[in-house]
């Protein structure tokens, strides 16, 4: 599998040479000692009420960012009401008992702020950015949007037909197609396999049930703030206990989620879109989620298998063959289950020759050790991004959201480096045969039959859909 | 008000080199770009997405880090890396820790001093680029709309008006020979500036610049090429078919004035006060009021561009609706900001609004893994469009400073029809599914 590779030049090479006798044109200098990574100041407080507030102070530009999640999501409700808890976000924010829709965007640009609501599988947010000088008042609304959303009628109505234009155009598009046939062939019965309600569904929404859905679970004791930015943590605590500290809960039982199958051989699922110049493919299993022990491990595999530029499935399918632009493996962690999964828009003639290079590489990580060049690269790589993604307040925000709504460990930011530079190829190889499953894969492909449907039976019992997803 | 005051030094090398350094020290990571000033606008005539093809090639190795090193060099140093393409100039970028910025420079000046590809390489990027074109544009609801369709609408001078992503004729005609001509062409220390944000010392980050950069040789440049338009005498109309999208679409162009003309701050403000998200007055008024458009967004690329360039909005609405009727309603709202101005009661928010949004674009910019990226950018933008980076610093007072009846004004001046294209995006029919 080499390259075409004009001069090799080995990165270890230049880190024992003395930079200042290197020639300068032809030596890759070496790097410099890690720096350490300086941790913003981080509070931690739950309130009376059962409200969980973290606060980290990253002052370089006068701004904060804030998200207040309940944790609830599209799981809860996904037997009887699909989407329901994004619907209920999406209205949240168009009216409270004392602002009207429009009231509620002047006050943002008042502030310079910018509100997003919004709803995953397992958490339901709230969440704001705006100057520092006017956090009090941004905080204020949140705490308005959480307690006192009013839903009115005619701002529901038009957020649904919106949606149901929204969905209409998500069902021309092949990445929703492939997530959607992907998340059901995987999950089955369990919540997690429905990404979107029907648009029938949608339209038999009523104000009453995102009403139900709002009071349920838009709960102090349900709920974790995060704010990071430019303020004094001292000052903000109290500011929080202001605003939200009067607020009160009430409780709900998550209910119980049936497993999700065990998908035994690989299967072909086609999606058919009738003109398309191009097949999207995914391909992946179950997994596992952040508290498995066997996480880390299953960071660096993806990361040398797929899940960077630099890696072995990008190196192969894009620069040496050309047949892809973007391709990229990832993994998922939900509260419940993980997956693990390998996209790519592919040409169409090359549908087939893809698919057997997606395997190969997974295959060639099941059975080889990756040599130890690889595992430091990987290594370097994701402690090095891992630097990169806390040196933002988004970023920050992202990190400790992950912390808290997955109840990681306290310290898992601080202790990341050297668990990372603690794995091993033992490791890697271990990762890879119990994680990427290349015999029992799932394999979606959105496209032309005409043009693929041959090509992808190679791989399995073919099932075939239409772009609703209808079996054919 | 807090201010925010953004240090920036910045020198020129021997070779014309520019060099733009802005200190953080609060993260151990550093954001480094070389930014040539050549975009898809100057790419050669009759060559559709060279400019682009051309920037895939730039990865494809140099003189001293062949294929995949440049890749593989940056990642394994625990960084990320992308190169873009834009109207008037091409951008190379890589965020990552500290420790590696001499290597960061080092493969900068590597490919700035040589570009070592082949035949092998020219064909497989060529591929690459027509799944990209394919899964962004051909493959996809509303892809290039409008970024690829209006432009041929609106303008007449061929540098803005051509296919920029490529006709796949133009891109199986272009040989190694055309990609060294380019590189040789426009890829010159004198026409480029380099960028370091981030934790550095700014003298030791002028001193490695000067070590990786400054024997790269001077070569002369062509002409500045004329990207002017002909004067526009009446609106401008197209049309494309949505081959995917169920709803039709509309998008609606304004030129805008140029970047040295006083008119220009005045624009950004009426931009903000048109667009700018819910409040914006052109979506509460399809959207939240009239109920004619499913969907508004728009708004003007000013500080990232130095030819004609327009603010751009795009409607999306039902079938029940004839385009003629939403563009009505859209003329409405122009009509009245025309007529009647905006108060300081609007104006006062549009201004704290663009403040804070110049601070998270700062900071933000390119996703979550490269932090400073739009600080970054605007400096080059101001480096190579105005010849000051410090432009930084100044920039948000000329917008605050901005008055009510100069809103007025340009409203009235630039929101005309002989200065405008419309272009409708209409959904084809469909055969029974």
């Amino acid at each position: 599998m080499s390259g075409s590779n004009a001069t090799a030049v080995d990165p270890k090479s230049g880190a024992t040479a003395n930079p200042a006798a290197a020639n300068r044109s032809s030596a890759v200098p070496p790097l410099g000692p890690e720096r350490p990574v300086a941790w913003p100041k981080r509070s931690v407080k739950t309130l009376a009420n059962g409200l969980q507030v973290v606060l980290a102070e990253v002052p370089t530009f006068p701004k904060i960012t804030a998200q207040l999640f309940f944790r609830s999501g599209n799981a809860l409700v996904a037997r009887t009401t699909p989407g329901l808890a994004d619907m209920t976000a999406t209205v949240v924010r168009t009216g409270t008992a004392s602002r009207p829709s429009r009231q509620i965007e002047e006050d943002l640009r008042r502030m310079g702020g910018d509100l997003g609501t919004s709803a995953g599988a397992d958490s339901s947010a709230i969440s704001i950015a705006g100057l520092s000088e006017f956090s009090g008042g941004l905080l204020e609304l949140v705490a308005d949007l959480a307690r006192h959303a009013s839903f009115p009628a005619e701002e529901f109505e038009r957020e649904r037909r919106q949606k149901i234009e929204g969905l209409r155009i998500e069902r021309t598009t092949p990445g929703f197609l492939a997530n959607e046939r992907f998340r059901r062939v995987l999950f089955g019965e369990h919540p997690y396999a429905v990404i979107s309600p029907t648009e029938e569904q949608l339209a038999s929404y009523q104000r009453e049930q995102l009403e139900g859905f709002y009071r349920q679970n838009y709960s102090p004791a349900n709920a974790l703030l995060i704010v990071v930015g430019d303020f004094a943590s001292e000052a903000m605590v109290a500011q929080i206990e202001r605003i939200f500290g009067e607020w009160k809960s009430s409780t709900s039982e998550p209910p119980k989620s049936p497993a999700p199958p065990r998908n035994v051989g690989r299967k072909v699922h086609l999606v058919h879109l009738p003109g398309s110049v191009q097949t999207q493919l995914v391909v992946g299993n179950l997994g596992i989620t952040r508290r498995d022990s066997d996480w880390m491990r299953l960071v660096i595999a993806n990361s040398i298998y797929g899940g960077a530029f630099h890696s072995r499935l990008v190196m192969n399918i894009r620069e040496q063959k050309g047949y892809t632009y973007s391709p990229r493996s990832g993994i998922q962690s939900m509260r419940q289950q993980g997956f693990f999964n390998v996209h790519a828009a592919v040409r169409n003639d090359v549908a087939a020759a893809s698919l057997t290079e997606i395997f190969y590489e997974m295959d060639r990580m099941r059975s080889l050790p990756v040599s130890d060049e690889e595992l430091e690269s990987a290594r370097s790589y994701l402690t090095g991004v891992f630097s990169l993604g806390v040196a933002t307040q988004d970023g920050v925000l992202g990190q400790l959201s992950t912390i808290y709504l997955d109840r990681l460990p306290e310290d898992h930011l601080e202790t990341y480096r050297a668990r990372i530079h603690a794995l091993t190829a033992a490791d890697i190889i271990l990762a890879a045969r119990k994680y990427f499953d290349s015999a029992n894969s799932q394999i979606v492909v959105v496209g032309d039959k005409a043009q693929i449907g041959e090509q992808v039976a190679l791989f399995g019992e073919v099932t075939e859909y239409d772009a609703h997803g209808n079996k054919q | 008000m807090k201010n925010l005051h953004i240090p920036v030094e910045h020198t020129t090398l021997a070779n014309g080199l520019r060099v733009v350094v802005s200190p953080d020290r609060s993260a151990p990571v550093v954001t480094v770009g070389v930014y040539y000033q050549i975009g898809f606008r100057l790419e050669p005539f009759g060559r559709s997405g060279f400019a682009h093809l051309f920037e895939h090639m730039m990865f494809q190795g140099s003189a001293h880090a062949g294929k995949m090193e440049h890749i593989r060099l940056i990642n394994s140093s625990g960084g990320m890396l992308n190169g873009t393409t834009n109207y008037d100039i091409t951008n190379y970028f890589e965020s990552v820790p500290s420790n590696a910025l001499a290597r960061v420079l080092w493969l900068e000046a590597d490919r700035m001093r040589a570009l070592k590809v082949d035949d092998e390489n020219l064909r497989n990027q060529r591929d690459v680029v027509k799944e990209e074109v394919r899964v962004n544009v051909m493959n996809q609801p509303y892809g290039g709309f409008p970024w690829l369709d209006l432009p041929p609408v609106a303008f007449r001078n061929w540098p803005n008006a051509h296919n920029f992503y490529g006709d796949f004729a133009d891109l199986d005609a272009a040989t190694l020979a055309d990609v060294q001509h380019f590189f040789h062409t426009y890829y010159a220390p004198n026409n480029a500036v380099l960028l370091m944000v981030g934790d550095l010392d700014p003298a030791e980050s002028f001193a490695l610049a000067k070590r990786y950069f400054e024997d790269i040789p001077t070569h002369p440049l062509p002409p500045v090429a004329d990207v002017s338009e002909p004067p526009q005498t009446e609106e401008r109309r197209g049309a494309v078919p949505e081959k995917f999208g169920p709803l039709p679409a509309i998008a609606i162009g304004y030129t805008f004035p140029p970047r040295d003309n006083p008119d220009w701050y005045a624009a950004a403000i009426l931009d903000r006060a048109l667009h700018g998200g819910r409040v914006g007055r052109i979506y509460r008024r399809l959207v939240l009021e009239k109920e004619i458009a499913v969907e508004t967004d728009g708004g003007a690329d000013i500080i990232e561009t130095n030819g004609p360039t327009q603010m751009v909005t795009r409607i999306f609405h039902t079938p029940e609706d004839h385009s003629d009727t939403v563009i009505a309603a859209f003329d409405e709202v122009i009509r009245e900001i025309q007529e009647q101005g905006i108060t300081e009661d609007e104006l006062a928010p549009v201004k704290v609004k663009l403040r804070a949004d110049f601070y998270s674009n700062l900071e933000g910019g390119m996703g979550a893994h490269m932090p400073r990226f739009g600080l970054m950018h605007y400096l080059a933008c101001f480096t190579l469009f105005d010849g000051d980076p410090n432009r930084i610093n100044t920039v948000l007072d000329g917008f605050q400073a901005v008055t009510a009846a100069q809103v007025q004004a340009v409203a009235k001046k630039y929101l005309v029809s002989k200065n405008r294209a419309v272009l409708v995006r209409q959904p084809v029919a469909k055969a029974a599914a």
